[in-house]
């Protein structure tokens, strides 16, 4: 059809719309008008005229029907239907607003939170970059199949330097790629020490991304012209502000990162944090990489990972043809390596982007989805009990609804309209309440997290995305909870209904009741799922807050050095980690000082292939490079051969293995003088063995684990760890002076996860953190869940008592006394509690394992945590149902068999 | 057993429309002519006629006024529209084209 023939439709359209007075009118009158002249023709063959009458009625069909159909075949008509209901549904809420709090109360809580948890994961995960034309960014990672080595150093799915080149180069479907290199520390110097995190970049970074500095310039060509040709810097706004007081003349000057001079050529603009979750405070031409990062030289290893890619798409060119254009250059890469494959993922860019974040962010973001959506699906179910409670109360008006004419399905699109109507005043309101404290709430969060975590920016304001999520939820819930009590209260047998009073259909309706068992039944299994996985939880964190980890942690003080990045050598290294053991050993207070490539379970593990002479199998195992002191000062026994002599290092043949590594290499035999051979084809001789500690994993007690001597080459990078018997401050104050009297521009202390000089302990936390994070999320999610579904059982059994008053009166005036009655009433209201409750402990038993990862060496079915929580829950029920049931009891059978 | 009177679906538009083809008429009046021209094989429920002339209203095929009758009575009348005559005559194709088929396949000699 035309436009032609909408203009015809329209206007009538409007008019049943608008008129709808004057279309009903009508509608009366005309049929008012065939019903006269068809009794007119009855009449005239011959009948009565109250025959013809009734005939000409019969002939119609029920006017009312005919009527409602006529309606029907306008087609606007469900318009008005909706603003009908919705204005009866307003009215409904109205007259019940006891009943309308509550609900709203449940679902704006439920879907507050769902809502926010999902704006916090869209603002880490799903967001775009935060620049100009950001949906034209796509991030390219390359993942590698078959057979092939590959040196990483920030993840294998990054790009070398060479491969870098081929794809800028050749391809035919980007205005720009660029690639840098993130997470590079930096130690600002000249008076202004501080740490910094920036970001190594091509040439074309602020081109590509179209962020031109608003001071100064961003790199040209020709700063990426040679490897350490152009020490020129870019500097972030929220540095150039903070640190430089936004002192325009820094521009041209020079500042000192890891120990090299470079020229502030250009001041990023502000708000431009860079491409990583974490702002970058620098950007620095890729080539300047070897004096950013003294000892490693990136640009020349052609198969190492090491850089991030990004590219501006042109214009009209499609995702596909992007994949298709790169295929083509992986795969001519794949021809100089035999038997490797190259997959690329390429996806629009977020802060998120490279294979490895994704694949763990992914699962981490469905179980956190799935819990709160657990949340929600109680607040659904309470929510759905009420309305059926509801329903029978309204029995008698929906009867009377469909014996004049309403179909069942115009009942059920009333009843609908109504719990959508809860529900997106409930969504609105939880949404609002979202949007205005989940930025808070993260905030909070963050920077409660670990160390090098808490400059996480998380853009939790609301976009589309979480607008859209937030309507869909809404309405699904309005769904969820309303279609069921819906059919359920529409399917009625109009006799009984319209006869009788409510007490009678209460007891006879089986399947009412059967619907709110099911639904207490879901609210006690999800409530029993998240209380045990928080119980579990609680449980791990006790262990790891009691757990001997088989080490003496208490009273040692611990510090990283990175000497290389301060351009030290391995010769200059071992002279000052030397002088500064014996500095730190002559400080008051101190006992006993050690030093090792790895402090334990600070984060920090190196491993290695190794194999056994005379067994086949490589055997991959964790290492540490340590000095003699290390083993006395931790209070690790050496139970069989000899520790470490003093002065002996990587070059003599000895290691030192636990007693785990010892029985896992050499069952059965005495392992003194065992050879093991490491990747490089070095021996090595078994001169001792430690008792087993849990340095490498919290809770990891039988992992197998190697101890060499320390040496020049394991010196620049090195940990310090300092017994001491004063207080820590002081201890700590005098380690620093020591370090700085060596070398005053020498940053203390910097590693992934503490800053500076830390007790040992505080590694220990660190571990405990994120237990603690998830526990205290699942507990507060399953107490939520325990309050809702304990209103559930109250609010289920308070009704089924007041329907059951005559039965109990009969009961009563029988002879029952009040245990009978009392156990009558709890038999009924505990069964549906039972049921949930063994679903929800067979549904978190199977899936339980999720969580073994933060359990430290609970079982993932602790017995502790699966005796005590489904007591704990029984317990709730039970008080919950126990109130409604006395007032069963208190029941005066005359008054209960007059009763309505 | 299948009542000749049953119409085949879809067909009672078409039939309301060939009818107000011919003349304007109410509600009434095309129940009658309907019944009358098929010889009352045709027996239209007076309950379904009057949502088929909404609906076909409602589509801009139809077009209805209030117009005093021959009796003095006002009395709803409908007429076809341009609109309304291209669809009577795609119908009416359709329904050539069908009738002639099934009466092939009816008249089948059996062998």
């Amino acid at each position: 059809m035309g436009p032609k023939h909408w203009l015809y439709t329209i206007p009538l359209r409007l008019r049943s719309l608008f008129h709808r007075a004057q279309a009903d009118q009508e509608l009366d009158d005309e049929l008012r008008d065939h019903l006269e002249r068809r009794t007119e023709e009855y009449v005239a063959q011959g009948m009565t005229q109250e025959e013809a009458h009734r005939r000409a009625r019969l002939d119609l069909g029920g006017i009312e029907q005919t009527k409602e159909k006529c309606r029907d075949a306008r087609r606007v008509n469900w318009i008005q239907d909706f603003v009908q209901d919705l204005r009866y549904g307003l009215r409904i809420l109205r007259q019940n607003q006891g009943f309308a709090a509550v609900a709203v109360l449940a679902i704006a809580l439920g879907v507050g939170m769902n809502v926010g948890i999902f704006s916090v994961l869209n603002g880490a995960a799903l967001r775009l970059l935060p620049i100009p034309r950001a949906e034209q960014i796509v991030s390219v990672n390359e993942i590698f199949h078959g057979k092939f080595t590959r040196n990483s150093h920030d993840g294998s799915d990054m790009f070398s330097y060479s491969e870098y080149l081929d794809y800028r180069n050749h391809n035919h479907v980007f205005s720009g790629l660029l690639a840098y290199e993130p997470f590079v520390g930096a130690t600002l110097g000249g008076g202004k020490m501080q740490e910094l995190v920036g970001a190594a970049t091509s040439c074309n970074y602020f081109d590509v991304l179209n962020e031109h500095p608003v001071l100064g310039r961003g790199f040209v060509d020709s700063d990426c012209a040679a490897p350490g040709a152009s020490a020129v810097v870019v500097i972030s706004d929220d540095l150039w502000r903070g640190t430089f007081a936004a002192d325009a003349s820094l521009m041209g000057k020079t500042i000192i990162l890891n120990r090299t001079g470079y020229t502030v050529v250009g001041i990023a603009p502000p708000g431009f944090r860079g491409t990583e979750p974490f702002p970058s405070s620098f950007w620095a031409p890729i080539t300047m990489s070897k004096a950013l990062e003294p000892g490693r030289d990136r640009l020349t290893d052609d198969n190492l990972s090491w850089l991030a890619l990004l590219g501006r798409v042109q214009p009209g060119v499609t995702m596909e043809q992007v994949r298709a254009d790169l295929g083509v250059i992986a795969g001519q890469n794949d021809q100089l390596h035999p038997g490797r494959t190259t997959s690329l993922a390429i996806h629009r860019a977020t802060f998120f982007n490279r294979q490895m974040e994704r694949e763990i962010l992914a699962p981490v973001a469905y179980v956190i989805l799935a819990a709160f959506g657990l949340v929600l699906l109680v607040a659904c179910a309470n929510v759905a009990n009420l309305l059926l409670a509801r329903a029978s109360t309204r029995q008698k008006e929906i009867a009377l609804r469909l014996s004049i004419g309403a179909s069942r399905w115009r009942l059920v699109r009333q009843l609908l309209t109504e719990s959508l109507l809860l529900s997106l005043i409930g969504g609105v309101l939880g949404s609002l309440l979202a949007f205005w404290s989940f930025a808070g709430i993260t905030q909070f969060a963050v920077s409660h997290l670990p160390h090098e975590f808490s400059t996480l920016t998380v853009n939790v304001a609301p976009d589309l995305r979480v607008l859209a999520y937030a309507l869909t939820i809404t309405l699904l819930t309005g769904i969820m909870f309303g279609l069921i009590p819906a059919l359920q209260s529409s399917r009625l047998d109009l006799n009984t209904a319209l006869k009788d009073d409510s007490a009678h259909s209460g007891l006879g309706k089986k399947g009412g009741r059967f619907l709110r068992n099911t639904f207490v039944s879901t609210q006690v299994a999800v409530c029993m799922v998240l209380l045990l996985a928080a119980g579990l939880l609680l449980r791990g964190l006790y262990q790891a807050q009691t757990v001997d980890p088989g080490f003496d942690f208490k009273g040692v003080a611990s510090m990283f050095l990175d000497l290389e990045t301060q351009g030290y050598d391995a010769n200059r290294a071992a002279v000052f980690v030397r002088e500064l053991q014996e500095r730190i050993a002559g400080l008051p207070g101190v006992i006993e000082v050690a030093q090792a490539e790895c402090a334990p379970l600070s984060h920090d593990f190196s491993g290695d292939m190794f194999s056994v002479p005379g067994q086949r199998d490589k055997v991959g195992m964790l290492y540490n490079h340590v000095s003699p002191e290390y083993f006395s000062l931790l209070g690790i026994p050496i139970v069989r051969g000899r520790g470490f002599l003093p002065g002996e290092t990587y070059n003599a043949p000895g290691v030192i293995v636990s007693e785990s590594t010892a029985r896992q290499l050499w069952p059965g035999e005495d392992p003194l003088a065992k050879t093991l051979r490491d990747s490089s084809g070095r021996e090595h001789t078994v001169i001792g063995v430690a008792k087993d500690a849990q340095v490498w994993h919290l809770g990891e007690l039988n992992e197998a684990y190697l101890y060499f001597p320390t040496g020049p080459l394991v010196d620049v990078r090195v940990y310090m760890l300092a017994r001491y018997a004063g207080d820590f401050p002081g201890t700590a104050k005098g380690i620093r002076e020591a370090v700085q009297s060596l070398d005053k521009d020498m940053p203390v202390g910097v590693t992934a996860y503490v800053a500076g000089i830390t007790r040992l302990e505080d590694y220990l936390e660190v571990w405990r953190k994120p237990s603690r994070i998830v526990a205290a999320l699942s507990g507060a999610l399953g107490a939520l869940a325990l309050i809702l579904a304990s209103i559930g059982v109250y609010g289920v059994v308070s009704y089924s008592v007041s329907r059951c008053v005559r039965e109990i009166g009969i009961r009563m005036a029988l002879g029952a006394d009040v245990r009978q009655i009392m156990n009558l009433v709890l038999r009924q209201a505990m069964r549906p509690v039972l049921i949930g409750g063994l679903v929800g402990v067979a549904g978190c038993a199977a899936v339980g394992g999720v969580l073994s990862s933060m359990l430290f060496g609970v079982s993932a079915h602790d017995p502790i945590a699966f005796i005590s929580v489904p007591l704990f829950l029984l317990i709730v029920a039970l008080l919950a149902s126990y109130i409604p049931a006395r007032r069963a009891t208190r029941v005066d059978p005359m008054v209960a068999l007059r009763y309505e | 057993m299948s009542r000749p009177s049953d119409l085949v679906q879809g067909t009672l538009d078409m039939l309301v429309l060939k009818i107000l083809a011919l003349e304007p008429l109410n509600g009434f009046a095309v129940s009658q002519r309907l019944k009358q021209v098929s010889g009352d094989v045709l027996q239209v429920s007076d309950g379904s006629l009057y949502p088929a002339l909404h609906k076909l209203e409602q589509e801009g095929w139809i077009t209805a006024e209030w117009k005093t009758s021959e009796y003095g009575r006002r009395a709803k009348y409908y007429s076809l529209t341009r609109l309304g005559r291209l669809q009577l005559e795609k119908e009416a194709d359709n329904w050539g084209r069908l009738s002639s088929a099934i009466s092939r396949v009816i008249k089948l000699k059996e062998a």
